[in-house]
């Protein structure tokens, strides 16, 4: 008895002294938001009492800690969607444990259980994210398993079910509707250079990869075999030499069928490649891609973003001013080919345009059209994109006429003096509003826009910003338009942007805007979007508020994009880390 | 180090040959279930909600006529009501819609809805993959009526005398309606597609009108017994953009206090 009490006394002093060490030597970081928004009805902007349908109140929130010893880590993140802010798909509404995981990594081996995210290459087979300005999150959750057995090259093996907003994880007993499928995936990256160690330093650099990603689901069709094991591969390579480097991937997927695709047969095809060039001052990027028939979700009777395995990169220019970032391209998945082309210049200090601190230049040119679709012959009839079938046969190098997005802008940035600086920009833009959108016989916006802004630093605590942005776009003023398709207009036709912020005291600044729709096509729509607002950042944490209106628009982070309804009310965004 | 490389190497050979099904043959046998014997010749309408700018319907229109064929062109019929934002005129499309459409449509807000045995979406709407339970549960039911269409077209005038009669075969409790209507099949017209536009798209039912409204008129109040009948007797003018030889008349017997079809039948003009 005495030797077990002493045995105890033994293991809980061993214990105290390794959890004081789990405390002490442990590092511990986290982050909260909560975005919580009051609507009002606005008779000016057409928000009443039905179209608010008792949503006076929502709040987004999240908070997530993570915990790292030595080679263990672990985090969980809680998320309240109470109810979710408009533009948020309701299937969020909860609150809840979303996402845990538990991780060691050696060096040599590393393995993490719970919900996890990953990419392999870019993604065109593989990437499971999270994007809270998006209302989305893909994480699997099983495991995952990272194996280094020489240096430069990296093998890694995923397995597990994916996130579907708050469904549970279950294998038996489904619903129609949650019927999510498995996902396994292995990944291998060899980097040529640092594996080899006479190569370490060389000027030309090789690195390859490759990776196959499949998805397990149950056939609940009652007309079509669905496969239950769709396989997809991708290879990747990376070249470098001096200043230049150049990538591509390829991927291909087998017959997929799914709601997004119209249950067609047709194997899917991705090729993306990139060629850059860069020195000082001079930056130098041209990338194309193409696109065929690669939606892959878990689940394929899954709709919009919900459950998708894989990650198309957009390869057009980033729009942060508000007149432009209202028509973002949405990448396509059943189909597209694009390019673009960019170039940076900085032209030195010490001339007579560079001035004292130099002059920043940027051109951007991309565009990204359909990809052609022809009629096959299926059992002696020809059909196009008919489900069971094929689908259609596609030229590998050819474009359609079918213009989707076309954006050519040019970008000056110059800092006069210390108190002065100064960012112009120019964008003509091309947007097929009736595929992107979706709002079916939609005209094609063609805008000109111009952004300008000013910061004046008027000593070292205090400053002040001006924005102004003007869109014109040609469009029929005078448009025949039935009374039911006029809300598609809404955001259509010419605007006028201007904003004004104070900061002072190095932790304060405060706002005002407007954005107003002076040329709609429809009167009734020639609205103002005010927006007053006061925040306090300090260190990591930043809180705002907000009051006015908001217009109808899209939030698109990397190509994935969500609709934004206008309202009017308050906003309150208040965020930390630490 | 040695062992666990091939540990992976082989785990990712078995992930390559078990993780592809490559489907040969997309479409599964049909398998039909029709109704026993004892259920007669019950027959069942399918409204498909659709419009020209929508680029889902042809599709889910493609899925509904499969499951007419599943269970036999004699005991399903398909009528497309054009109604609904999609459906609405625009520049170079056709305008398919009926002010008879855009009631049974009623407040919805998308295209392609259905509905299967039911007079309107308010009384029932599903989408396309919903169709199929329904309409095996319908073609299930008990015969309550038999309908026998009988038409007389003068080619020359393109006037058309129609007489709907209306035989009860067992007995039901109800408050019971006819409505009869004009339906236009192949019309070739715009459409959109998940593809684009397709300017020759041929456009299957279509309705064009109904003969007494859009919930019809009322035969019986109460109950029916065997071997009551009832008949309705019509006479329309064929509008010139008709094309007489792709004419219909459906006719359908419906209770008004659930919008519940009992039974549907089509038969041509000419």
């Amino acid at each position: 008895m005495k030797r077990l009490v002493l045995l105890s006394a033994m293991l809980m002093v061993v214990l105290a002294v390794r959890a004081q060490s789990f405390i002490e030597n442990a590092q511990i970081n986290g982050s909260f938001q909560t975005d919580a928004q009051v609507y009002m009805e606005d008779d000016g902007i057409g928000i009443t009492s039905e179209s608010i349908d008792g949503k006076k109140f929502a709040v987004n929130g999240f908070g997530k800690v993570a915990y790292a010893y030595g080679n263990f880590s672990a985090g969980i993140r809680f998320e309240a969607f109470q109810p979710p802010l408009n533009g948020f798909r309701e299937e969020l509404k909860g609150a809840g444990l979303a996402n845990f995981y538990a991780s060691h990594d050696n060096g040599f081996i590393g393995i993490t259980v719970g919900d996890f995210y990953d990419q392999f290459g870019n993604g065109l087979i593989f990437r499971t994210y999270e994007e809270w300005s998006l209302g989305m999150d893909n994480s699997l959750r099983g495991v995952r398993t990272v194996f280094r057995p020489i240096d430069g090259v990296i093998l890694k093996g995923v397995y597990g079910r994916q996130r579907y907003y708050w469904a549970p994880y279950r294998d038996r007993d489904m619903t129609i509707s949650d019927e999510r499928g498995l996902v396994r995936g292995v990944d291998g990256e060899w980097d040529i250079n640092q594996s080899i160690q006479s190569l370490n330093d060389a000027k030309f650099r090789v690195s390859i990869g490759g990776s196959f990603v499949s998805k397990q689901q149950e056939d609940q069709s009652m007309f079509y075999y669905i496969p239950k094991n769709v396989g997809s591969f991708a290879g990747r390579i990376n070249l470098g030499y001096g200043r230049f480097t150049f990538s591509t991937e390829y991927a291909y997927k087998i017959n997929d069928p799914s709601a997004i695709n119209n249950y067609i047969y047709k194997e899917g095809q991705a090729l993306l490649a990139s060629l850059s060039y860069s020195q000082k001052g001079l930056g130098i990027v041209l990338q194309v891609k193409r696109i065929d028939n690669m939606s892959f979700k878990s689940m394929y009777t899954a709709q919009e973003n919900d459950l998708d395995i894989n990650f198309i990169p957009p390869i057009n220019y980033t729009h942060t001013h508000s007149l432009p970032s209202m028509y973002t391209y949405s990448t396509q998945p059943n189909g597209e080919m694009g390019a673009q082309f960019q170039i940076n210049y900085t032209i030195p200090k010490g001339t007579p345009l560079g001035g004292k601190y130099g002059t920043k230049l940027a051109l951007n040119f991309s565009q990204v059209n359909d990809i052609i679709r022809d009629s096959i012959n299926d059992n002696g009839m020809m059909v196009l994109n008919m489900p069971g079938t094929d689908g259609y046969k596609s030229s590998f190098f050819e474009a359609s006429g079918h213009k989707f997005y076309r954006d050519i802008n040019f970008e000056i940035d110059k800092k006069i003096n210390k108190s002065w600086h100064v960012n112009a920009q120019y964008i003509n833009l091309f947007y097929d509003m009736a595929t992107i959108e979706g709002h079916v016989g939609m005209p094609d916006v063609e805008a000109n826009i111009v952004a300008l802004e000013a910061t004046y630093k008027i000593n070292t605590k205090n400053s002040l910003r001006l924005e102004l942005q003007g869109l014109w776009e040609k469009i029929n003023k005078n448009s025949d338009v039935d009374e039911s398709e006029k809300k598609d207009y809404l955001k259509r036709g010419d605007w006028a942007f201007a904003l004004l912020e104070y900061t002072f005291a190095s932790r304060w600044f405060v706002s005002v805007a407007d954005k107003y729709n002076y040329g709609n096509p429809f009167s009734e729509y020639r609205d103002h979007y005010y927006t007053g607002s006061i925040g306090f950042v300090k260190d990591a944490t930043r809180v705002t508020l907000s009051a006015g209106r908001q217009s109808e628009g899209v939030v698109c982070v990397g190509g994935v994009c969500r609709v934004v309804p206008a309202s009017s009310g308050f906003t309150l965004t208040v965020s930390t880390s630490f | 180090m040695k062992k666990l490389s091939l540990i992976f190497l082989l785990a990712v050979a078995a992930l390559f040959v078990v993780s592809c099904d490559k489907v040969d043959d997309p479409l599964k046998p049909v398998d039909p279930v029709y109704p026993d014997d004892s259920t007669g010749v019950k027959t069942v309408l399918i409204k498909d909600f659709t419009g020209v700018r929508c680029p889902n319907c042809p599709g889910a229109a493609e899925t509904v006529h499969q499951l007419q064929h599943l269970y036999g062109e004699d005991k399903v019929f398909i009528m497309s009501v054009h109604a609904g934002y999609l459906a609405q005129p625009a520049p170079t499309f056709p305008d398919f819609t009926t002010e008879e459409g855009t009631a049974w449509y009623g407040t919805s807000d998308s295209n392609p809805l259905f509905n299967v045995d039911h007079v309107d979406l308010a009384s029932e709407s599903l989408s396309v993959n919903e169709v199929d339970m329904p309409l095996s549960n319908a073609l299930s039911e008990k015969q309550v009526f038999d309908i026998e269409i009988i038409n007389n077209y003068d080619t020359a005038t393109r006037k058309l005398t129609t007489k709907t009669n209306v035989k009860a075969v067992s007995e039901a409790e109800g408050n019971f309606y006819m409505t009869s209507c004009l339906i236009e099949d192949s019309i070739v017209g715009k459409q959109l597609t998940l593809t684009g536009s397709d300017t020759s798209y041929v456009h299957r039912n279509v309705f064009r009108k109904t003969l007494n409204g859009a919930y019809g008129v009322m035969f019986k109040e109460g109950y029916v017994y065997a071997d009551e009948e009832y008949d309705r007797q019509y006479e329309i003018s064929l509008d010139s953009e008709y094309n007489a030889d792709q004419c219909y008349i459906l006719s359908y017997v419906f209770d008004n206090n659930t919008k519940k079809i009992y039974q549907t039948a089509m038969t041509k003009v000419k």
